[in-house]
C-alpha cells in the first residue's frame, strides 16, 4: 500500500510528465476500449433473444448461378414448416412499410410481416398487451399489429390505452394488440434479406397473410425464414432433412427446379449471419489499436527509462537501506501500474466520447451500433489492459534500473544519471519499434485512403448531384391491382405517379423528375429471369436472370445517364402500347453479338406459351454501377412503369437549386393528390452515394485516426529519446565545441544518431507492412496491397517527421554554451 | 567483528591490465571499536567503506563479518547479512526527497519486513531519541544540513545494526553541526555499536579509538 502511496506522490510531483503519460495512455488504451466495446456488442454479446445459439436462418441457393442466401417462396416455406422435424419452431418474415394516417402529416413507418410463431421463438415478451396467436394469420385474420415501444413513445406519447385501439395503416384498420420493448429489434439489417439492407428499424409487426399469388408461385422468393433447432439435433440431421425436402420438390416440380442448377437450402446460425461480415474489419481494427497501444507503451517505457536514470541515486539509496531487487521492481511497477490506471480511467472518458461520435457517424453503417455501451465487461477488460500495459511499459525501465551501481550512485559527486550502454540500447530499440509499428499503421491507412480516393473518382454512370430522392409506398387497399398480379398496382397506381410527376415538373426550379423502383447504390436490388426470342433454351437450362428496374420516361435525364443507341422511354410507352425495354451496355454485349440488342425481343414469362408478352428493346444506355461503386456494372434491363406499375417507387428530382429546398413543395403536391400519402426517406442522391461508401469511409477514418495517433506518438517518442541523447551528451558536446566543432558538426552528430534509428525503424516497418497489408486486400479497391507509391510516400513522410522531431533537440544542442556544457555532469 | 585478508579491488584497463584501487588490505576491527579511515583523495577510503557495506562486490580476498565469510556469500545472502548487521551514513545524507522524515525512518524497517505496528513504535522511539518529533512530517528540503544528517544517522541505526559505516558524515556540515554528529557517534559507540568512518578531519578522527591511513590503495598505518 505504501508503494502505491509513494507512486501516487511521484505522479503528483511531476505533473507535466504525468499529464503527457496519462494522455499517451488514454489515447492508446482508449482506442482499445472503444474497439473492445464494438467487438463486445457486435461479435461477443449474444443477440438479444432467448437462447440465441439455437436460432438459425434458412436460406436457399442456386450455386451454379452464383446465388447464395436467397429468400424462400411461400409454398417452399409451407413445406418446410410442415416437413422439418429438426426445428422446434419456424417462422417466415418479410419487410413491409406502413403509411400511418392521422396527425398533421402522414408518416411512412418501417415494418415487418411475421409468422405468429416468431415472438415465442425469440422469447421476447411485450411490455404491454400480447403478441399474435397461432390462428391470427392469413388473409382476413391479419388486422392486428404489435408496435415498438419507440413508436409508442414517439407517436402516441406512451398512451397506456393504445392497446385495443385501431390505427389506420395503408388505408386499412389494424388493432394494436401489443407493445414490444425498446431493445427488441427484428429483423436485424444484417439478415440482408433480398439484398435489401434494413436501414430503418422496424416499428410495426403484423401477421403474415400470404396472397393467392404467393401461395401459387414457387419462383417468387421474398421471405426470410428463421427457426429454432431442437437442442439435440445434429447438423447432419437437419441438413439431411432439408436435402430430402428439396429433392422432393425437384421431383414434384421439374419446371421450377432444375437438377442442373444444383438448387438447395442451408441453414446459418443467426449469430454467424449477423457477425460474419464484420469480423474481418473488426479484427483489422483491433490489430490497429493493439499497434497504437504498443507504440504508446514503447513511448512510456522510454519516458520511464529517462526518469529512472534521473532517479538512479534514489534507487541506490533504497537499495543501500535494505531494499532488494524485487522490492525495487515492485516499487517501479507499482508506479507504472498507477500511471496506467490513471491512463485507463482517462481512456474510458475518451472512449465514451469516441463511441458517441462513432454512433453518430456510423449509425446507418454499422447495424447494432446502438447496442454498443461500455458495460462492466468492457471496464474490466480496460482495467486488465491498463494493468497489462503498466507492467509492459514499466518492466523494461524497472529491470534496467532495479540494479543500480551503488558505489557510483552513492559517491559524492556521482553522476545523477546513468549513461550506461544498456539503457541507451533499450531506448533506441523502443524508438525503432515505435517507428516500425507506426509505419505499418500508416501504410495501412495510406492504402485505404488511396483506395477510397480511387473509388470516389469512379464514374458511376450517373450524376448524383442536385438530385433529391423520396420513397413512396402506395397501399394495396387504396391502390388495387386490378387485372394485374398482386405485386403490381393497377390504373390508380399509374395515375398517381403520372399525376405526381406532372405536378412536380411544374414546380419552379425543377429540371427533370422521374421515378424508379430501385435507386443505384441504395443497397437494394431486384432480378428477374427472361427469355430471348429465337433462342432455344434447353429445358433444364436456366434462362438469363438479370437485374431489372422499373422507371418512368425521364429517369435517365434525371440521372444524366448517356444513351448509346435507340431512344429513352416516352409517355407513349403506356399500358396499351407495345411492351418495350431499355438495356445497359453490359447486358447488350452479354446476350447479343456485337452488342446489337436494338429491336430484339425478350419475355419475362414462358416463351413457349402462345400468349407470351414479347418486349422489344428500344434503347441501350451506358453502364450504371448499381450494387456498389467498386463492383463492375452488372447486366440490367429497364421496363417502363406504365407497363409494370409497381406501387413502391422512388421519386428522383433534378433541380438547379439545392434539392433539399424542394421537399416542402413536393410534399404539398403529393398530398394534394393523396392527403394520406407520406413521403419517406427524403435524402439527396449525393447522400445515397455517400452512404453506399460509408463502411469504407468509416474504415478509412478509423484507421486514419489510429495511424495519426501512432504518428504523433512515434514523433514524440523520437523527440524524447533524442532529447535525452542530447542531455546525456551535453558534456561531450561542450568538449567537442571547445575543441573546435562547428554547429553543423553537432547537428550532424545528433541528427545522424536519429537517422540511424529512423532508418532501422523504417526498414523493419516496411518489412512488417509487406507482411501485414495482405490482410487489407479485401478492403482495397484498385490499389494493390503492396502499392509502391503508398509505401514510398508513407516511409518518406514518417522518416521526415521523425527526423524533424529529432532536429529540435539537435538544434538546442548546437546552441549550448560550451562553458555551461562543460560544467554539466562533469 | 570485521576481518579483511588480502583484499584487493581493481578495475580493468586495456590489454588485461588493471588499475588497483585497493591492494592487499589486511584489517581487523573489534566489536565496539570506533575506527577512522583517513587518507588523501583517491586513496581508496570510500571504496573500502563500500566494500565493508557490501555495496561493492567486485573485490578479491577474504572478508569476515562477525564470523561470516562474506566472500563465500551470494549477492542475495550478502544483502540479507547487510540488512541485519550494517547501517550506513552518507556524506550527502541521501535522504529520499519525496518522503517525510517519518517515512525516511520507516523505510529501512519496511525493507526488513517489520510489522507496521512494530515499525511505528520504532520510528516513534527514534524520533524521540533524536528529538526530531516535531519534524516528522517535514520533507528533507525543509531541514537544515545538520538536521538532515541527524535524520540520516537515525535512519542508519533504526534497524539496530551492530556496525555503523559513515562516509565523511560531517563533510557537508559546519563545525558545530559536525561536532554534534560526532558526539552522537561517540554516544552510540559507548552503547556498544562498532563504527567505521571515513574522514579527512583530524578532529573528527580524534573522536574515534583508532585511525587507519590509506595511500594509493595501501594501508600505510594502523593495520
Amino acid at each position: 500500500m505504501s508503494d502505491f502511496r509513494y507512486a501516487l506522490r511521484q505522479l503528483v510531483k511531476c505533473p507535466a510528465f504525468t499529464a503527457v503519460a496519462v494522455l499517451t495512455l488514454a489515447l492508446g488504451i482508449g482506442a482499445n476500449t472503444a474497439v473492445f466495446g464494438l467487438i463486445n456488442a457486435l461479435l461477443v454479446r449474444p443477440l438479444p433473444y432467448h437462447d440465441p445459439s439455437n436460432l438459425v436462418l434458412l436460406w436457399e441457393q442456386f450455386p451454379r448461378q452464383g446465388l447464395e442466401r436467397i429468400p424462400v417462396s411461400v409454398p417452399e416455406y409451407i413445406d418446410f414448416e410442415k416437413g422439418l422435424r429438426s426445428f422446434t419452431q419456424i417462422a417466415a418474415f418479410n419487410y413491409s412499410t406502413f403509411n400511418l394516417a392521422g396527425g398533421n402529416v402522414p408518416e411512412r413507418i418501417s415494418g415487418a410481416v411475421v409468422s405468429p410463431a416468431l415472438f415465442p421463438m425469440l422469447g421476447i415478451e411485450p411490455i404491454a398487451g400480447r403478441t399474435f396467436a397461432q390462428e391470427e394469420q392469413g388473409e382476413g385474420h391479419d388486422d392486428l399489429i404489435v408496435i415498438s415501444e419507440r413508436l409508442w413513445k414517439r407517436r402516441f406519447n406512451s398512451d397506456p390505452s393504445l392497446i385495443g385501439k385501431t390505427l389506420l395503416l395503408n388505408g386499412r384498420n389494424y388493432i394494436v394488440i401489443g407493445i414490444m420493448p425498446a431493445k427488441f429489434e427484428f429483423p436485424i439489417p444484417l439478415f440482408n434479406l433480398q439484398g435489401g439492407q434494413f436501414a430503418e428499424r422496424v416499428d410495426i409487426w403484423k401477421p403474415v397473410a400470404f396472397s393467392q399469388d404467393e401461395l401459387k408461385s414457387r419462383g417468387s422468393r421474398s421471405y426470410g425464414v428463421i427457426a429454432r433447432l431442437r437442442p439435440n439435433a445434429t447438423s447432419a440431421k437437419w441438413q439431411a432433412e432439408i436435402d430430402t425436402t428439396v429433392a422432393n420438390w425437384v421431383k414434384a416440380f421439374p419446371n421450377n427446379y432444375s437438377a442442373r442448377n444444383r438448387f438447395g437450402a442451408k441453414i446459418y446460425p443467426l449469430h454467424e449471419q449477423v457477425v460474419a461480415g464484420m469480423r474481418k474489419g473488426l479484427f483489422i481494427l483491433i490489430g490497429a489499436v493493439a499497434f497504437v497501444l504498443l507504440i504508446a507503451c514503447a513511448n512510456l517505457a522510454t519516458m520511464l527509462l529517462a526518469r529512472a536514470s534521473a532517479r538512479e541515486r534514489e534507487l541506490a539509496i533504497r537499495m543501500a537501506l535494505g531494499a532488494g531487487t524485487w522490492r525495487l521492481l515492485r516499487q517501479m511497477l507499482t508506479e507504472s501500474i498507477a500511471l496506467a490506471l490513471a491512463g485507463g480511467a482517462a481512456s474510458v472518458l475518451l472512449s465514451v466520447w469516441g463511441l458517441e461520435l462513432l454512433k453518430r457517424v456510423g449509425a446507418r453503417t454499422i447495424p447494432r451500433l446502438n447496442e454498443v455501451t461500455l458495460d462492466w465487461t468492457i471496464l474490466l477488460v480496460t482495467a486488465v489492459v491498463a494493468i497489462g500495459s503498466g507492467i509492459l511499459f514499466g518492466l523494461i525501465p524497472a529491470l534496467a534500473s532495479a540494479k543500480p551501481v551503488l558505489t557510483e550512485a552513492l559517491k559524492e559527486g556521482g553522476r545523477g544519471s546513468t549513461s550506461g550502454a544498456r539503457p541507451n540500447r533499450v531506448r533506441n530499440m523502443l524508438v525503432i519499434a515505435e517507428i516500425a509499428l507506426a509505419l505499418v499503421l500508416l501504410v495501412g491507412a495510406g492504402l485505404l485512403m488511396k483506395s477510397f480516393a480511387r473509388l470516389q473518382g469512379v464514374n458511376p454512370g450517373f450524376n448524383a448531384s442536385h438530385v433529391l430522392t423520396i420513397e413512396l409506398s402506395l397501399p394495396q387497399t387504396k391502390y388495387p391491382s386490378g387485372a394485374n398480379p398482386s405485386y403490381l398496382g393497377g390504373d390508380s397506381t399509374r395515375n398517381f405517379y403520372q399525376e405526381t410527376l406532372r405536378r412536380i415538373a411544374r414546380l419552379p426550379g425543377i429540371e427533370a423528375v422521374a421515378c424508379t423502383d430501385i435507386l443505384p447504390l441504395s443497397g437494394t436490388n431486384s432480378d428477374w429471369s427472361f427469355s430471348i426470342e429465337g433462342r432455344e433454351m434447353n429445358k433444364n437450362e436456366p434462362g438469363p436472370d438479370e437485374e431489372i428496374r422499373v422507371i418512368t420516361p425521364d429517369y435517365f435525364r434525371v440521372l444524366q445517364t448517356t444513351l448509346l443507341k435507340g431512344r429513352f422511354f416516352t409517355e407513349a410507352d403506356n399500358a396499351d402500347a407495345p411492351p418495350v425495354a431499355i438495356v445497359n451496355e453490359v447486358l447488350a454485349r452479354k446476350y447479343f453479338r456485337g452488342g446489337d440488342a436494338l429491336g430484339k425481343r425478350i419475355t419475362l414469362g414462358d416463351p413457349r406459351k402462345p400468349d407470351a408478352k414479347w418486349i422489344t428493346i428500344i434503347g441501350i444506355i451506358a453502364n450504371v454501377r448499381h450494387r456498389a461503386l467498386e463492383l463492375e456494372p452488372q447486366p440490367e434491363y429497364y421496363i417502363p412503369h406504365a407497363q409494370f406499375p409497381m406501387r413502391d417507387m422512388i421519386l428522383a428530382v433534378r433541380s438547379a437549386q439545392d434539392p433539399r429546398s424542394l421537399t416542402a413543395g413536393i410534399r404539398r403536391e403529393i398530398q394534394s393528390i393523396d392527403p394520406d400519402q407520406p413521403l419517406a426517406n427524403v435524402r439527396t442522391f449525393d447522400r445515397v452515394v455517400s452512404e453506399s461508401v460509408a463502411p469504407r469511409r468509416l474504415s478509412v477514418v478509423l484507421l486514419g485516426i489510429f495511424a495519426a495517433i501512432a504518428l504523433v506518438l512515434a514523433a514524440v517518442g523520437t523527440y524524447g529519446v533524442i532529447s535525452y541523447y542530447v542531455v546525456q551528451r551535453t558534456h561531450e558536446i561542450g568538449v567537442r565545441m571547445a575543441l573546435g566543432a562547428q554547429r553543423s558538426d553537432v547537428l550532424r552528430l545528433v541528427v545522424g544518431h536519429a537517422l540511424k534509428l529512423v532508418g532501422i525503424g523504417t526498414i523493419i516497418g516496411v518489412i512488417l507492412a509487406f507482411l501485414s497489408t495482405r490482410l487489407l486486400s479485401a478492403l482495397l479497391y484498385n490499389v494493390g496491397a503492396f502499392d509502391v507509391t503508398t509505401f514510398v510516400f508513407v516511409t518518406i513522410s514518417l522518416a521526415t517527421i521523425a527526423l524533424l522531431a529529432s532536429y529540435i533537440p539537435a538544434l538546442r544542442a548546437t546552441r549550448a554554451d560550451p562553458v555551461t556544457a562543460l560544467s554539466h555532469n562533469a | 567483528m570485521i576481518k579483511l585478508k588480502n583484499l584487493e579491488r581493481s578495475y580493468p584497463l586495456a590489454k588485461e591490465k588493471f588499475f588497483y584501487v585497493l591492494r592487499d588490505i589486511n584489517l581487523e576491527v573489534e566489536e565496539g571499536d570506533f575506527v577512522s579511515i583517513m587518507g588523501p583523495s583517491g586513496a581508496g577510503k570510500s571504496t573500502l567503506l563500500h566494500i565493508l557495506g557490501m555495496h561493492d562486490h567486485g573485490w578479491r580476498g577474504e572478508y569476515f563479518l562477525g564470523g561470516t565469510a562474506v566472500h563465500h556469500l551470494k549477492p542475495k545472502e550478502r544483502a540479507t547479512l547487510r540488512n541485519e548487521q550494517i547501517g550506513f551514513v552518507f556524506q550527502q545524507y541521501h535522504l529520499l526527497d519525496d518522503l517525510t522524515v517519518y517515512e525516511n525512518l520507516d523505510i529501512p524497517l519496511s525493507y526488513r519486513h517489520y510489522k507496521k505496528s512494530e515499525r511505528a513504535a520504532m520510528v516513534a522511539d527514534m524520533l524521540d531519541r533524536f528529538q526530531i518529533v516535531g519534524k516528522k512530517d517535514l520533507y528533507p528540503s525543509q531541514l537544515s544540513g545538520g538536521q538532515q544528517q541527524l535524520v540520516g544517522v537515525a535512519r542508519a541505526i533504526i534497524a539496530e545494526p551492530k556496525l555503523l559505516l559513515a562516509d565523511e558524515p560531517t563533510g557537508n556540515l559546519h563545525s558545530s553541526q559536525g561536532e554534534e554528529i560526532m558526539e552522537l557517534f561517540c554516544k552510540l559507540n559507548e552503547q556498544g555499536m562498532t563504527i567505521v568512518q571515513v574522514t579527512h578531519s583530524e578532529k573528527n578522527a580524534s573522536y574515534g579509538k583508532r585511525v587507519i591511513q590509506l595511500r594509493d590503495g595501501w594501508i600505510v598505518k594502523g593495520e
